[in-house]
């Protein structure tokens, strides 16, 4: 579902993810805090291209694996806008937005594959609540490995006396990082719970029974015990720092895996053919 | 006839500290010195005096430079004491555009020892503070000075020459920046009194650090350290159950062998749920295992880690100063443009000396039947006429300026406007306006000509 709004978002993510690299690499905040405008912007864009998705669609528009991609990208710019706008975050920027950038660019280049039309059996109030959690917890999780790489980097620095010191006002501090990381696990791992218990309801509600071990939901299921796991750590064994960025990253791999394996290798019902 | 702006003294590359602290001058004394040099130094019209640990220079304004500067050299001599010969050879004398050079680079803090360090700004502010209470300072300093801060400003707002961290103790407190949040909540623990190790304690305590516990090899100096930073003693045999609480650590303890081992740090990390700590080793020889860097969220920084970080902010320091540079060279153009158009005051104050006599004149020869006049007629003559004379200045300042400040067709501009406005001249030397009408004015004189824009 192309519109043309897409194509200048593309370009405003692009111009933003170079602006937030250049300033992090060439240690010119002022480039940084140009980007943020232009984050904005991208963010801007790409809610119009969804919204008339969603208008043509008549209901969220994520029938196909571009547009989930899509769905995503706009969620993760939106988490991090937040982020770097109420956190003074600009480091994260240079992490996340190149993501960003590329996910939506896949998106767009994906766009003219086969669209699918939602059967009138799914189309309930449930589509939007369930996909929109599960998709923002997952956008929290990207968020939160984009912090989890920056901490690796700037603490590996730190350990190898090399601190970015010239730039210091605008690095964030490690124990910030740490913190917001753990936040972001937190509420994503509170949307993906949500996630999976409004899928189980509306599973309920169309076929009677609550759990079908079908792809999307065993991957669910793992990521969830993973996530739980890695709070769990931070909490009981006060893992944290450099070994909660680490693990941080390691699930998000695992994440990964499950949403590329489930959406291409293994279409279930989330996949696509909505059996 | 030109006035220039000149600087003459000696800074910390140019006189030991031996010569500089002879020719220093105590903030007190130097509204005092500098009337002393307005009498000695006839040949200054303005002076400013900056003394500062780096520095001693008296800034001046003088058309006969050279002899200004030799004046101001005498009285320094004579005022401190200090033979000439002790200090001729580190003497550095500018004049003109290269005296305001110097001036705006000394404010921007491109000349000081400390390449970027911000007290140099408010010590200027004070001897400009100095002059204008002496009232030595004129219209030339007045300008200056308030160039100089307004460049220096610039530099601060739009180069990173101010930033990074110019001595190990700030260093260090900047590392605590990057690891921790907010000092607020943490504890500092002082291990050994050096005098590094006290400074960087004072300037963690400055950043919002409210827990300090001090530990010594004599517990008594423990107790009076821990009184003047406003901390708790600590018994150094008993230091380590108060490891587990402390985030920065700071040793300068006088020990052949490390305090702290990595082997036996382990189970305090564990102790303290593996919250980052930082460790400062300012001690030689080191009083922190250097294997303690290696442990998961332990930062260790030693004497020689932390004057790297300071050697790279230096450099970083170094370069911005390029940027600066270029900042100061432009308010150097501006401020040298403004110079020359100085130039022109005294030819404009001739012309209009002479036409207020002129009209003094004109106005005495009627005396007899303004007097006649009602007062509200008298009063509206004096009005008239004097609107006359100000529409006329006007015009010739017009005109002077066209021709482009500080070019020599401004300086010839000028002359020939002030010969053919200043009647009097011409009155007194009988011949004089014949010898006025002979110069070639018609070929030069033409306002609207080629030069105009010059």
């Amino acid at each position: 579902m192309d519109t043309i709004w897409l194509p200048p978002a593309l370009v405003c993510y692009a111009l933003a993810a170079a602006g937030f690299v250049w300033g992090r690499a060439a240690n010119r905040p002022v480039s940084s805090d140009q980007a943020v405008p232009l984050l904005g912007a991208a963010v801007l864009f790409h809610t119009l291209d969804l919204t008339v998705g969603a208008l043509n669609a008549g209901n969220i528009p994520v029938t196909n694996f571009a547009q989930s991609l899509s769905f995503l990208a706009w969620l993760t710019a939106i988490v991090s806008f937040v982020l770097i706008v109420r956190m003074r975050m600009q480091v994260l920027g240079a992490f996340v937005a190149p993501g960003v950038l590329a996910v939506a660019g896949a998106a767009m280049m994906l766009g003219h594959r086969g669209r699918l039309v939602i059967p009138d059996s799914l189309r309930s109030a449930w589509l939007p609540v369930h996909v929109t959690l599960a998709f923002l917890g997952d956008a929290l999780f990207v968020v939160a490995a984009g912090v989890s790489l920056a901490y690796l980097v700037y603490e590996s620095r730190l350990k190898a006396k090399r601190p970015l010191l010239p730039a210091a006002q605008t690095t964030p501090s490690l124990e910030k990082l740490d913190r917001i990381n753990y936040r972001l696990l937190g509420w994503g791992f509170v949307m993906l719970s949500l996630a999976i218990v409004s899928g189980a309801m509306w599973a309920d509600a169309t076929w009677g029974h609550f759990w079908s071990w079908e792809p999307q939901e065993t991957w669910s299921l793992i990521t969830w015990l993973l996530y739980a796991a890695l709070l769990e750590s931070r909490v009981t064994a006060g893992w944290r720092g450099r070994r909660a960025a680490a693990l941080t990253l390691a699930v998000f791999t695992v994440l990964v895996g499950s949403f590329l394996s489930v959406s291409l290798v293994f279409p279930g019902k989330h996949g696509g053919s909505f059996g | 006839m030109k006035e220039k702006l000149l600087i003459v003294g000696v800074n910390h590359r140019t006189a030991p500290v031996a010569v500089r602290e002879r020719l220093a001058y105590a903030d007190g004394e130097i509204v005092a010195a500098l009337s002393r040099l307005r009498q000695r130094a006839p040949a200054l019209t303005e002076c400013a005096l900056i003394s500062t640990c780096n520095r001693v220079e008296i800034v001046g304004v003088a058309t006969d430079s050279g002899r200004a500067i030799e004046e101001a050299i005498r009285f320094l001599a004579t005022d401190r004491g200090v033979a000439t010969e002790q200090f001729t050879g580190a003497l550095y004398r500018f004049a003109g555009r290269d005296a305001a050079r110097h001036l705006f680079r000394v404010a921007a803090s491109l000349d000081s020892m400390v390449v970027g360090e911000p007290q140099i700004l408010g010590q200027l502010k004070l001897a400009y503070g100095h002059a204008a209470q002496a009232d030595t300072a004129g219209l030339v300093l007045h300008r200056a000075f308030h160039r100089a801060f307004s460049v220096a400003k610039r530099v601060r707002k739009a180069t990173l020459i101010g930033r990074g961290s110019a001595s190990v103790s700030a260093a260090a407190v900047r590392l605590a920046g990057q690891i921790f949040d907010s000092l607020g909540d943490k504890t500092v623990m002082l291990m050994g009194a050096g005098q590094m190790a006290e400074l960087a304690a004072r300037q963690l305590r400055n950043m919002g650090v409210e827990t300090l516990l001090v530990t010594s090899r004599s517990f008594d100096h423990a107790v009076a350290l821990a009184r003047t930073l406003g901390g708790t003693a600590v018994p150094l045999e008993n230091h380590r159950p108060y490891l587990k609480l402390a985030d920065i650590v700071i040793g300068s303890l006088a020990a052949a062998r490390p305090v702290l081992e990595a082997a036996d740090f382990e189970s305090i990390l564990r102790e303290r749920r593996y919250r980052p700590i930082f460790l400062i080793d300012l001690g030689v020889p080191r009083n922190f295992d250097a294997r303690l860097n290696q442990l998961e969220n332990v930062y260790l920084y030693d004497i020689d880690d932390l004057a790297a970080v300071v050697a790279e902010s230096l450099g970083e320091r170094a370069r911005e100063a390029g940027k600066a540079e270029e900042l100061v060279a432009g308010a150097l153009a501006s401020f040298m443009q403004w110079m020359d158009g100085l130039d022109l005051v005294p030819a404009i104050k001739d012309i209009r000396v002479s036409m207020e006599q002129l009209r003094d004149a004109e106005l005495g020869r009627h005396r007899a039947w303004l007097a006649a006049l009602e007062p509200a007629e008298r009063e509206k003559i004096e009005s008239l006429t004097r609107a006359l004379l100000n529409k006329l200045m006007h015009r010739v300042l017009a005109g002077m300026r066209s021709a482009g400040a500080g070019s020599p067709d401004s300086a010839y501009t000028a002359e020939v406007a002030r010969r053919l406005l200043c009647g009097d001249l011409a009155a007194e030397i009988p011949g004089a306006r014949a010898q006025t009408a002979g110069l070639d004015l018609e070929i030069d004189l033409d306002p609207d000509g080629d030069d105009g824009d010059l």
